[in-house]
């Protein structure tokens, strides 16, 4: 398969992502590091280093590239307080897809190169007429990154790296149900639909490896602000006598994507096995409300708020991989995610909860320079209850109480082609 | 050997991935157990807002919608029986008739128009004394639109020349059998009690000129007697309080549109009577001067209050030679006078003079039964607050649930109510929880006291009955 082939696969999958991670994050890049629980911060597997440490990458010998596929699996049952039937999301796949290639001096100090990414994504279609219809009945957003990136080894034990991390496509379509209903008793619905605005924020980090047995990092990638400045509002089966009280056409709104701090450790007690661990620190707290302000009065307010209160959360990370043959690897791993939403704030968009993830994964090379990899997550949310008494006293009321649980498995492929 | 270990693991993975993406959670649906209550025979007993009337009318939705309805079929989940209502039929569905929204004026007032099609008027009925196809069945629920405490023992209330909704479920057999004698008869395991609103409401909203309120000791007796018939035999039940009916759309929704016009038209004040109206002749109708100030406003300030009905009347405010007010007054009450009393003799009675601008000359004021001032409004609170003391006091001796609906509707005035994510007020139309004629409550607010109910069901009785979803329920229909 050659270099301009394995474009064409990722050009079809630009299609859409998908959460799996805290909030609406999405940590799926690299399918080796899928398979070994997301770490990858203090190792040098490959060329997904510049998602995980940009400073790594200078570590890795091989130059290549290496796309990547995941599709996301979620299944969601939800009981309303007020309310005995379970409620189950239309099931639909969603595909976050990477892109790494790096470049480089085969004995030089740097190496360059050129990532793809979708780091945030969330897509749920709810049943038809469930309890929470007035707060959301169908949600996209996509987000994806370009990252150019530069990598240089100071010395043959310390790099050091950074990306230009730039947000290619945002977007973003959420729906929902009005409660006015017209002659024939059926609802009015809202539609927003609007891309984000490009912008550029970066990434950097820092790899030391003082022996061949160990390594560790530290990386950051900044906060940047989605914001849609012109999207597009439609009303449906309004009535007529109401449909005076809804004329917006256009909205704005941000949405933080949130500054991420990791630290990583590698371990290599023989050259066969690879242990790594990584704790993830995202800033949630960026994340405060969700206004929209509309163009024109949306009955009777040019803006609503939505309280979010994120507050920032840490995810723990270990896996680990094992060459079985000079083909062969195997993967495991697992991770736990501390949910940034607090007890009274989860929202149709994002039911999030405290998450177990455990993983699976293997590689296969090809002779010397083509390989496939493969990977699986199964991420477990743990079921999670709030109460209409918790949303009266929040002031968040405009999302429906009751219990989530959700499961989500993440099959994911990945070609890889070192030159 | 390396394509050996490759054709084992891949497909492997992939059975694994596909195998999990199919595990759907599921959440256990929560159980309804009846602890100490017993709900083999629900019985409602009640007035208008336990027959599910709405819209000005009993028709077969409300009927469908009413919250003895939802709770029998909470109930059916805990053990509970078959709950019979007098159902209108389909193909006589809309009953008594009701109003339907058509439409807004340019100044957006509403515009009702009444349902009169497919209705369940029996052969023979005229609009002025109206008798329903009957309904001889047991039925389980026996709330009586109109009823007030004080006609439970009245014989022959469910007599052709009595209540027309009693008339259509009493047995041919025992055409003079009392309310309470049926309820008696009715032999619940548990009921639920909602009686006694219209003991005040009838004087409410005739602005107090129309019928009384009932003796505090007629009310007493007459509440402690079916009371003590309900539980007999042992049965368990919610007794129900009275709302402060000034709380209801009725009352609130047109007076801070008035306020605003007459604040906006410099006027500084109305002319009104108050009280019911005269019948001796040279003693004219109380007149009462109420500041533009002192009605009420939609935050709540002011004590005057203006009727729904007063809406048709208040663009005539200031003309002459206008005095549709007072033929319309004359037209509701003429059946009650003597038939020598013509439009001009009672004009003259009460001493008005229709060639004088209307509602802000002494001459021709608007007429008492379009508004409930402030004393008329201390009357309705005082009384409703002896009933309920009277229905708490009595729960509380036969050691039943009490549901404060009193309490309730107030905290819905000040906060309103949400269910599901959409707030509910007590705002007339766009407030969702009542119907056309600003009294009743919608479908959505049947289920919201439905709840309510349950609330207090299961902590008394330590059962777990399940709330419904007042979201599946509508609100008021925008055309």
């Amino acid at each position: 398969m050659t270099f301009k082939s394995l474009l064409l696969v990722g050009g079809a999958l630009l299609t859409g992502t998908a959460a799996s991670a805290g909030g609406y994050q999405v940590t799926l890049a690299g399918i080796k590091n899928n398979g070994m629980g997301g770490v990858g911060v203090g190792l040098s597997l490959d060329q997904a280093a510049m998602f995980y440490n940009p400073g790594a990458l200078a570590m890795v010998k091989e130059r290549g590239v290496q796309l990547g596929a995941n599709a996301t699996l979620a299944r969601q049952a939800f009981r309303a307080e007020n309310g005995s039937v379970q409620r189950e999301l239309q099931n639909n796949t969603t595909t976050p897809f990477s892109l790494f290639a790096g470049f480089g001096p085969s004995e030089g100090k740097f190496r360059a190169g050129i990532a793809v990414y979708t780091p945030f994504g969330n897509k749920l279609q709810y049943a038809d007429g469930w309890e929470g219809r007035f707060a959301l009945t169908q949600i996209d957003l996509k987000a994806i990154y370009i990252q150019p990136t530069f990598s240089f080894a100071v010395t043959d034990k310390l790099s050091i790296g950074a990306g230009l991390t730039y947000l290619a496509l945002g977007s973003v379509n959420l729906q929902r149900d009005i409660p006015a209903q017209n002659a024939d008793g059926q609802f009015g619905s809202i539609e927003l639909d609007g891309e984000a605005e490009r912008k550029f924020g970066f990434n950097a980090g820092v790899f030391f490896k003082p022996s061949e047995k160990l390594s560790v990092g530290i990386s950051y990638r900044s906060k940047i602000d989605a914001q849609v400045k012109d999207g597009d509002v439609t009303f449906r089966n309004l009535s007529a006598t109401v449909a005076p009280r809804f004329q917006a056409t256009k909205f704005a709104a941000t949405l933080p994507l949130p500054a991420t701090t990791s630290i990583g450790i590698g371990v290599m007690p023989t050259e066969k096995l690879t242990i790594g661990l990584d704790v993830n620190f995202v800033e949630w707290s960026a994340y405060k409300n969700l206004t929209f302000d509309f163009n024109a009065p949306v009955n009777g307010s040019p803006t609503s708020t939505s309280k979010r209160f994120y507050e920032d959360a840490l995810t723990f990370r270990i896996g680990g991989q094992y060459q079985v043959t000079s083909g062969l690897t195997v993967r495991a791993g697992g991770a736990y995610d501390n949910s940034p939403v607090k007890d009274g704030y989860i929202t149709p968009e994002t039911p999030d909860s405290d998450r177990v993830t455990g993983t699976l994964g293997a590689s296969y090379k090809f002779g010397e320079k083509f390989g496939v990899d493969l990977s699986t997550q199964f991420v477990n949310l743990k079921k999670r209850t709030q109460t209409q008494d918790e949303l009266l006293s929040n002031g968040t009321t405009d999302r429906v109480a009751g219990t989530y649980k959700t499961s989500v498995v993440v099959p994911g492929i990945g070609l890889n082609y070192t030159f | 050997m390396k394509n050996y270990s490759l054709k084992r693991t891949l497909p492997a993975l992939g059975l694994l991935g596909l195998g999990l993406a199919g595990c759907q959670p599921e959440l256990e649906e929560p159980t309804s157990n009846k602890g100490t209550a017993d709900f083999t025979k629900y019985v409602a007993v009640g007035n208008s807002l336990t027959a599910g009337f709405m819209d000005g009318g009993l028709y077969r939705e409300g009927q469908l919608s009413s919250y003895p309805n939802l709770l029998a079929m909470q109930m059916a989940k805990a053990g509970g029986g078959a709950f019979v209502q007098p159902l209108f039929s389909e193909a006589q569905s809309n009953g008594s008739g009701y109003l339907k929204l058509t439409g807004f004026t340019a100044t957006g007032s509403p515009i009702t128009a009444s349902v009169t099609t497919n209705l369940a008027l029996r052969a023979g009925a005229t609009a002025a004394r109206p008798l329903y196809t009957k309904f001889t069945e047991p039925v389980n629920n026996l709330g009586v639109p109109g009823i007030r405490m004080s006609d439970i023992e009245t014989a022959g209330y469910g007599s052709v020349q009595g209540n027309p909704y009693f008339e259509r479920i009493t047995p041919d057999a025992s055409p003079t059998q009392t309310y309470r004698q049926r309820v008696a008869a009715s032999q619940p395991t548990f009921f639920t009690f909602w009686l006694g609103n219209n003991d005040v409401l009838g004087y409410a909203t005739s602005g107090g000129a129309g019928a009384g309120i009932t003796s505090n000791t007629v009310f007493t007796t007459l509440a402690n007697g079916i009371l003590d018939d309900l539980t007999a035999g042992g049965a368990k039940g919610v007794v129900a309080t009275i709302p402060d009916v000034t709380n209801i759309p009725f009352f609130t929704t047109v007076g801070p549109t008035l306020r605003a016009t007459l604040t906006a038209g410099n006027v500084p004040g109305i002319v009104v009577t108050t009280g019911t109206f005269s019948t001796t002749p040279g003693t004219p109708a109380t007149r009462k001067t109420i500041a533009t100030t002192a009605i009420r406003d939609a935050n709540g300030n002011g004590n005057q209050l203006f009727t729904l009905t007063a809406a048709p009347y208040l663009g005539l405010l200031g003309r002459t030679n206008n005095g549709k007010a007072w033929r319309d007054v004359y037209g509701q009450v003429r059946g009650a006078l003597p038939p020598a009393v013509s439009l001009s003799v009672f004009l003259a009675i009460q001493g008005v003079d229709t060639t004088q601008a209307f509602g802000v000359s002494p001459g021709n004021p608007i007429p008492s039964t379009l508004v409930l001032d402030d004393v008329e409004q201390t009357t309705v609170r005082t009384a409703t607050t002896a009933f309920n003391a009277a229905l708490t006091t009595k729960a509380t001796a036969k050691n039943l649930a009490i549901f404060d609906a009193n309490a309730f509707f107030s905290r819905v005035a000040a906060n309103g109510v949400v269910s599901n994510t959409v707030t509910n007020t007590a705002a007339y139309i766009s407030g969702n929880l009542f119907s056309l004629d600003g009294v009743h409550p919608t479908p959505r607010g049947y289920a919201i006291i439905a709840n309510e109910m349950i609330k207090v069901i299961n902590t008394k009785y330590g059962s777990t009955l399940q709330p419904v979803d007042p979201n599946a329920s509508r609100g008021v229909l925008l055309p």
